[in-house]
């Protein structure tokens, strides 16, 4: 051992450490021609037309356009198509394409890739249509697209800025398989800002700027996602500055990213909430009004956002137009406040007493401790529930006996949605039930026939008076209890600039963003 | 008889240090299960409104987790479900894994050959892959924890057995009382079984603490005990996210099971040390 510390070796691995901070000082400096580099976790399904979560969004957006697409504050704007028009009858949507567009093997951009991207969405069942609903599209010439709709659907370009829609080339029926050799990157062939040249499933991306990109080069040389599957664990890597940018940080770790130096936390506002539900069809206690009211005084929504959301989340009203879809929230409408004497007098009117059952809940984000806390605020109100968290693989699994969808009393969460009629259309009208949606069966003849208004009226002001009356219709009898819309929170290196972060993160927009040594 | 016998093994433990150190730690934690929520100034699912978040103070002993939980008071009520499943995990499995070894030691033939070798293909599956299988299709619930642990632990008990009953079945003593006309059942458990007992306290004191971390890991992964009940698994896995803010929560649930562990590890080796016992399976 004595040898081990003998002057000359002790010179001999100064040397050799010195040596490696240069190496590895060097290894920083050549990263700062300016690489993005984003933690997140790791994608799995890669088909542009049938993923869904962020990551996977957000690798196909880097490669990808769509011929609209929505902004930040959820209004729609241009990407492949310069301008719209929405013919008078609202049933024809003409779009002009851009003409200086390559797809990244060089071949030019037209219509018949937005004709054919359209057409798979419908062939492969994507999500994207739940939204567009149907449609005929063709292609009078090079630079035009036309969309036929058989009724009249306001939300149609929300459903052409899907996620999913993201433009492939005519005749690509692998889009994202990994090929071989020279080969290994053909299917990921898109017209988008960067071009993607390292792929380690579950490690990372690496994609390098477009130059031809029809909107200018990217400012960033190039993006690298790392996938990092703890979120702990990504709030410890943008710490340690092996990242520069996170999202979807739980609450409790936003303080050590507020401690840190040379990183800041993001907090964005969106929809994203959890639905408290009642099943309401024959034979459960929600099939009763006043048992539904009564949830709803026993419930101290202010309370919970603060234990639960630290006071950051936005209570709205118990529905779910949420305020962030601004002029569409009617902030007049009173809601229950917290009585659980109130409570108990209409257990009692509608011959209960005390209800007894299980609140089911996922163990996701913060819903367990939300089931503990709503335990002890409807305790106080003639409700004793059990609880039952469980993991929520299980929880959305139909084989469960006691999926989110059968039993009569849970906790579901529902993510960010741009406009709140996706959520009317798809969780609280009949034809939700059969596609596992509208857990609490709520049908109600005036609130189906206002959806269909909304969906059929462009002007905002008429949809914001429609929407009126729906919030108005879940006040005195809605299944649901909404207890605050959750902020997103993100983090970022002092280094990033022009980097805004979007309700729905994985559309994060890379393109104008730059990165300073 | 029994009594004289327990009382004198409590000696001979007291007489070595670590075995002293691991019986005192052990009773603690009983006493706790028995009169924890006693002592506990809250209960274990009272919000306390407006001090969620306290560092431990003379008010909150171990400080409140992020909703405004005494963490003393749910780590005392705790005590119980950490004791109480695995006990009964354990005498259920010890008692299940007797008769199976018993049995096919005494007899062996096909009988052993058939059902030692579905215990092994058992055992060949790791213990907390099989739980999580098996808990996430039954649900999570105390008797399915129970279920699950005993379907785990019987093979290994009964194969602790069945090797010490294959070593007295040979013996003078037993060929004695066949020749005397004893009844089979009468050979099993007056004759082999206090033989084997103890292999079996050595292995019964090590499935008790296996069996308790076990039922810790289960609660860290959410298929323990229910919340809003102070299971010391999930309150750590509660507590990770927000250790930034409480790490308090963190420490104390941690600490109380590291130390039961190691109480009820010290007093099995004191155990094994006085039966000179060697076995034993992961």
């Amino acid at each position: 051992m004595a040898s081990l510390f003998t002057p000359r070796r002790i010179v001999m691995v100064g040397a050799l450490l010195m040596l490696a901070v240069v190496v590895g000082g060097s290894g920083v400096l050549a990263q700062e021609g300016g690489v993005l580099r984003v933690g997140m976790t790791a994608p799995t399904v890669l088909d542009p037309a049938q993923h869904s979560n962020d990551p996977e969004t957000a690798l196909n957006r880097a490669i990808y356009d769509y011929l609209v697409e929505v902004l930040p504050d959820a209004t729609i704007g241009a990407n492949l198509a310069t301008a719209w028009t929405i013919s008078d009858d609202g049933l024809t949507y003409t779009f002009t394409l851009r003409d200086d567009v390559t797809f990244h093997d060089g071949s030019a951009f037209s219509s018949a890739d937005v004709v054919y991207t359209f057409n798979r969405l419908k062939e492969v069942e994507s999500p994207a249509i739940s939204l567009t609903g149907d449609f005929e599209v063709s292609a009078p010439d090079a630079t035009t697209v036309v969309f036929t709709l058989p009724a009249v659907n306001a939300d149609f370009l929300y459903g052409v800025a899907a996620r999913q829609a993201l433009i492939i080339k005519d005749g690509e029926t692998e889009p994202n398989v990994l090929g071989e050799g020279d080969m290994t990157f053909a299917h990921f062939n898109g017209t988008g800002p960067f071009i993607l040249t390292q792929f380690d499933p579950g490690a990372r991306a690496v994609l390098t700027a477009n130059a031809n990109y029809w909107g200018g080069a990217p400012a960033l040389a190039g993006l690298e996602f790392v996938y990092i599957d703890d979120t702990v664990a990504q709030v410890d890597a943008l710490l340690s500055g092996e990242v520069d940018y996170i999202f979807k940080v739980p609450i409790a770790q936003t303080d050590r990213i507020e401690a840190a130096d040379g990183v800041s936390v993001l907090q964005t506002a969106t929809s994203q909430h959890p639905v408290i539900r009642l099943r309401t069809d024959e034979g459960f206690a929600g099939a009763d009004v006043r048992v539904r009211q009564a949830f709803k005084y026993a419930t101290d929504r202010e309370q919970l956002n603060e234990l639960l959301l630290q006071g950051r989340g936005t209570v709205g009203n118990n529905d779910p137009i949420a305020p962030v879809f601004s002029f569409f929230f009617d902030e007049t409408v009173e809601n229950q406040t917290y009585d659980p004497a109130r409570a108990c007098e209409l257990l009692e009117e509608a011959g209960i007493g005390t209800y007894e059952g299980t609140l089911y809940a996922p163990d996701a984000f913060e819903y367990a401790d939300l089931a503990a806390v709503l335990q002890q605020q409807w305790a106080a109100a003639c409700i004793n529930v059990d609880i039952q968290v469980v993991p929520e693989g299980v929880y959305y699994d139909f084989s469960n006996p006691n999926n989110y969808f059968e039993v009569e009393l849970g906790i579901t969460g529902w993510g960010d949605r741009p406009s709140p009629q996706i959520l009317l259309r798809q969780a609280y009208i009949e034809a939700g039930i059969e596609t596992g949606f509208n857990e609490s069966r709520f049908v109600d003849p005036e609130l189906e026939a206002l959806v269909v208004q909304a969906s059929q009226t462009t002007n905002d002001e008429e949809r914001a008076a429609i929407y009126a009356q729906v919030s108005q219709i879940f006040l005195e009898r809605g299944p649901i209890i909404i207890p605050y819309f959750a902020p997103l929170f993100g983090g970022v290196s002092d280094n990033v600039q022009g980097l805004t972060m979007p309700p729905f993160p994985g559309l994060t927009d890379f393109r104008t963003v730059s990165i300073s040594g | 008889m029994v009594l004289q016998n327990t009382l004198s093994l409590l000696r001979q433990l007291t007489r070595r240090p670590q075995s002293l150190i691991g019986m005192v730690i052990v009773g603690v934690f009983i006493l706790l299960a028995v009169f924890g929520s006693e002592i506990a100034p809250y209960r274990f699912d009272e919000l306390i409104r407006g001090a969620a978040r306290t560092p431990p103070s003379e008010l909150y002993l171990f400080g409140t987790d992020t909703l405004g939980r005494d963490v003393f008071s749910r780590v005392l009520w705790g005590a119980r479900d950490i004791i109480v499943l695995p006990t009964i995990t354990t005498v259920l499995s010890v008692i299940f894994g007797t008769a199976i070894g018993l049995l096919i030691g005494y007899y062996g033939g096909v009988l052993d050959d058939v059902i030692s070798r579905i215990m092994d293909s058992l055992l060949a599956i790791p213990a907390l892959i099989l739980a999580l299988v098996m808990l996430g299709t039954i649900g999570p619930s105390p008797v399915g924890i129970i279920i699950v642990i005993v379907l785990l632990y019987t093979p290994i008990v009964a194969r602790v057995v069945r090797s010490a009953a294959l070593n007295v079945r040979s013996t003078g003593y037993i060929e004695a009382a066949k020749l005397r006309g004893e009844s089979t059942l009468y050979i099993l458990f007056r004759e082999i079984l206090p033989g084997v007992l103890p292999a079996l306290i050595v292995e019964a004191a090590l499935r008790f603490s296996y069996a308790i971390f076990l039922t810790a890991s289960l609660g860290f992964l959410g298929l323990g005990v229910q919340p809003p009940s102070p299971d010391w698994g999930r309150m750590v896995n509660e507590a990770r996210n927000s250790y930034a803010q409480t790490p308090w929560a963190l420490w104390f649930p941690s600490a109380a099971i590291a130390l039961l562990i190691i109480g009820v590890n010290l007093l099995s080796d004191g155990l094994r040390r006085i039966f000179r016992y060697e076995g034993g399976l992961g």
